[in-house]
């Protein structure tokens, strides 16, 4: 080959590196931005298909105490108080504690549950037992361990205790299912107390392992939401 | 002694940096207690030795078979203060009101608490003798693995997974191992196996 056109080829095939070399970290940006699009456009239109949070402007602003986790102890909860229009209606009033308590404090180390996690129903059995029905979110984007998975299970009792005396012990579903357990830690079998002083003496010690009937309220209950999930 | 080393199989619990693997990790925690001891005079089983994932009650029926077996299932969390170590009981169960003399599968745990409580006590503090931070009593938490064991049975969870080296979680191995092992040196001559009650007063010893 001619030597005038080797040098003319190598000089364009370095422009070509370079040009690529300054071209990569753009399109790299550019990748993972459409990703994280993706990803939103997701999150977004799952939860534009969940019920909407039940707030109503009429309802009356109400000073809730919501348990998170304790940035100085840690594995504590700490009670925070925030002001919420809260519905009188213990349903609504649980979806809409549940709801804040998901959506997580202003910091964010403090959360107890995972960002991702929705709550998909709620309902109140005639004996006191609500139930509520988490997305598969709140099993898989949890820190796994025993410490983790408790701090989650206790949020969400002592934020119902302190905020719908209703509710008087809990069944935690997942994506209408009843679960072995949350993460692989702790048992999701059992009911938890909710309210203690009101819940002495219910029959409690009734936990359902996997595979066994479960008691008929519940059982009733689970069926309702698989039915609306289904839809 | 019923040593059990959490997760396995494709269950590998807890992942954190540096590839380190809940499963993984565990089971080089649960082979060094299992030396440390038969050292003291124990007989050890663990409920896995490989990378296998035995169901919980699997795992449960390994001590259920057991006559005075002592139970213990290690974790290794995600969070918490890296270099501490936590122990678990299950809470308190409601009294049982209708005895047959058997006890049901999923409230096995039911009339070992007291003794889980204070095997939980004994091994709590020594490990936080031997690891800052650690609290100094034990944690009660509904961890499914202990519901269904009929015998002493605790939870210890080491934090974490989420160690800046691998080496950090390596270096506090021998000393779970001997909390454990003296937690239980300690525990033995309280442990007397509970009598079952059966229909019409009398107990099977």
């Amino acid at each position: 080959m001619n030597p005038k056109w080797t040098i003319w080829l190598g000089g364009v095939l370095l422009a070509a590196v370079i040009a690529a070399a300054l071209y990569f970290p753009a399109l790299r940006r550019q990748v993972d931005k459409a990703k994280e699009l993706t990803e939103k456009t997701a999150e977004q239109a799952r939860r534009e298909l969940l019920p909407v949070a039940p707030v109503s402007t009429g309802d009356p602003m109400v000073k809730v105490k919501m348990f998170w986790g304790s940035r100085g102890q840690e594995g504590e909860l700490m009670p925070v108080v925030v002001e919420l229009p809260l519905s009188r209606e213990p349903v609504l009033r649980a979806r809409q504690v549940l709801n804040t308590l998901l959506a997580g404090p202003v910091d964010a180390e403090s959360r107890t549950l995972p960002p991702d996690a929705a709550l998909l129903a709620f309902y109140i059995l005639p004996d006191g037992t609500g139930v509520a029905d988490f997305s598969d979110e709140i099993r898989t984007s949890i820190p796994s361990g025993i410490q983790s998975e408790q701090l989650a299970v206790e949020s969400i009792v002592r934020t119902l205790e302190a905020n719908v005396p209703q509710v008087l012990r809990l069944k935690i579903l997942i994506h209408g299912q009843e679960a072995d357990t949350l993460a692989g830690h702790v048992d999701l079998t059992q009911l938890f107390r909710v309210n203690a002083k009101d819940a002495a003496g219910t029959q409690l010690d009734n936990p359902s392992p996997p595979g066994s009937k479960l008691p008929a309220p519940i059982r009733k209950a689970v069926d309702t939401v698989r039915r609306a999930t289904k839809r | 002694m019923v040593l059990d080393p959490a997760h396995g199989g494709t269950d590998q619990g807890a992942r954190g940096t540096e590839g380190i693997s809940e499963s993984d990790e565990v089971l080089q925690f649960a082979t060094a207690t299992k030396r440390a001891l038969e050292a003291q005079g124990f007989q050890v089983i663990l409920t896995r030795e490989g990378n296998d994932n035995p169901s919980f009650d699997d795992r449960s029926a390994r001590a259920n078979a057991q006559r005075g077996a002592v139970f213990i299932t290690m974790h290794i969390a995600s969070t918490g203060l890296t270099g501490t170590a936590r122990v678990y009981v299950e809470p308190d169960a409601p009294a049982t009101s209708n005895i047959t003399g058997l006890i049901p599968w999923d409230r096995a745990q039911a009339p070992f608490l007291s003794l889980s409580r204070k095997l939980g006590d004994l091994v709590q503090q020594e490990l936080s003798k031997r690891f800052k931070g650690s609290p100094d009593t034990l944690q009660t938490a509904p961890v499914r693995q202990l519901r269904t064991t009929a015998a002493p049975a605790i939870a210890v969870e080491i934090s974490s997974v989420s160690v800046k080296e691998r080496s950090e979680l390596d270096r506090m191995v021998p000393g779970v191992a001997e909390a454990i092992a003296r937690g239980l040196t300690d525990f033995r001559p309280s442990y007397v196996v509970p009598s079952i009650p059966v229909p019409g007063g009398s107990v099977q010893p």
